[in-house]
């Protein structure tokens, strides 16, 4: 009995350990290296003759708008440079999911044209999540691998309710 | 049980044991069909999990319904005798302990070198994808695991008491008319 309160007492030292170690080491919001923050390829392109000019001076280039719309996304409604040859765009808040001001799409210039990124995670899940993961359920993907420590916790979850349960119910006569 | 001249004890058969359990032919038959197909399923969910609809909650709560299903057919005794208490319990953390594990696991063999539970750095030899996959159905199955236990804990927990509870007022109501 001593030796079994002992090694549960090491075990319950090891998890709380172990849980510390891996918590401690979320990545801060913002951090550029953390896969959900990279940005995602539209391929969408537009010459960069002309409209490299209009984003330097802050107007959004009709060409640019004309190429978003043809695959249905959002116009954006205010450019800003970021480094020379890259801009982030905001767009309005037009939907209600959208914050306001959303930084949203990222121009980048390569070459003679000007590249369409984008801002968002979701978008790299579902485009990506095969190629990354080689799971075909996107869904799995997500919980399992890309928001995994949200998993981890509703798993505690679960674990901490039985053993709740378990002290509640289970100390016959021992009350 | 004694003999009804009170002169020994004899053997109960498995018919007379199960009338006296008020239990049903039929329904340990069918029980006895279905549990294994319902196991067979729950593992399915759990490895399916990766290529369909499935996972690690769903199989593991299919897994528990084939015990709850034992026990509605069979008893609680029999059942507790199959899944210890102990081996629930320690089955309960196994199944977080391999979760967190496989995070840790890819800490220590990249030297701290990646940050979160990065399947990619598991010590597998094959590609950088299919390291991924696996560590998911790793991951799966530590959540089945958990997930089962704990229903089961859950239930066998709540069955059992109801049934301690029946039986001291049984004896104390006995108590109370010897007094």
């Amino acid at each position: 009995m001593k030796a079994e309160s002992i090694i549960g007492l090491l075990m319950v030292i090891l998890l709380t350990g172990l849980f510390f170690y891996i918590v401690e080491d979320v990545p801060p919001y913002g951090d550029p290296s953390s896969p959900a923050l990279q940005l995602v390829r539209l391929d969408i392109r537009v010459d960069a003759a002309g409209v490299e000019e209009e984003l330097n001076s802050g107007m959004i280039p009709a060409a640019l708008v004309e190429a978003l719309a043809a695959r249905n996304f959002v116009a954006p409604s205010e450019i800003e440079e970021v480094t020379a040859g890259e801009w982030d765009a905001k767009i309005d808040k037009g939907e209600f999911y959208y914050e306001e001001d959303e930084k949203y799409y990222r121009f980048k210039k390569e070459g003679n044209q000007i590249e369409v990124y984008r801002y968002a995670p979701v978008v790299r899940y579902l485009e990506k999540g095969l190629e990354e993961t080689d799971v075909p359920n996107i869904v799995t993907a997500v919980i399992v691998d890309y928001r995994a420590y949200d998993t981890l916790g509703e798993t505690t979850v679960i674990f901490t309710a039985g053993i709740s349960v378990i002290l509640l119910l289970r100390r016959r006569g021992k009350l | 049980m004694t003999k009804a001249d009170g002169t020994g004890t004899y053997q109960l058969t498995a018919e007379e044991r199960r009338v006296a359990a008020g239990r049903d032919l039929i329904i340990e038959v069918i029980a006895s069909l279905m549990i294994p197909l319902i196991q067979l399923f729950a593992l399915y969910v759990i490895i399916h999990g990766a290529l369909g609809a499935g996972g690690g909650f769903q199989g593991g709560v299919i897994l528990a319904s084939s015990f709850i299903l034992y026990v509605i057919a069979f008893g609680i005794t029999g059942a507790r005798k199959r899944l210890p208490e102990s081996w629930n319990t320690g089955l309960q953390s196994l199944g977080v302990y391999i979760y967190a594990g496989v995070g840790l696991v890819c800490i220590l063999v990249s030297l701290g070198f990646v940050q979160y539970l990065n399947y990619w750095a598991l010590p597998l030899p094959v590609a950088y994808e299919m390291r991924r996959a696996m560590g998911m159905d790793f991951v799966e199955i530590g959540i089945g695991i958990t997930v089962m236990a704990t229903m089961t804990s859950l239930f066998f927990d709540l069955a059992w008491k109801e049934k301690e509870e029946r039986k001291e007022v049984k004896e104390s109501n006995e108590g109370g008319e010897k007094k």
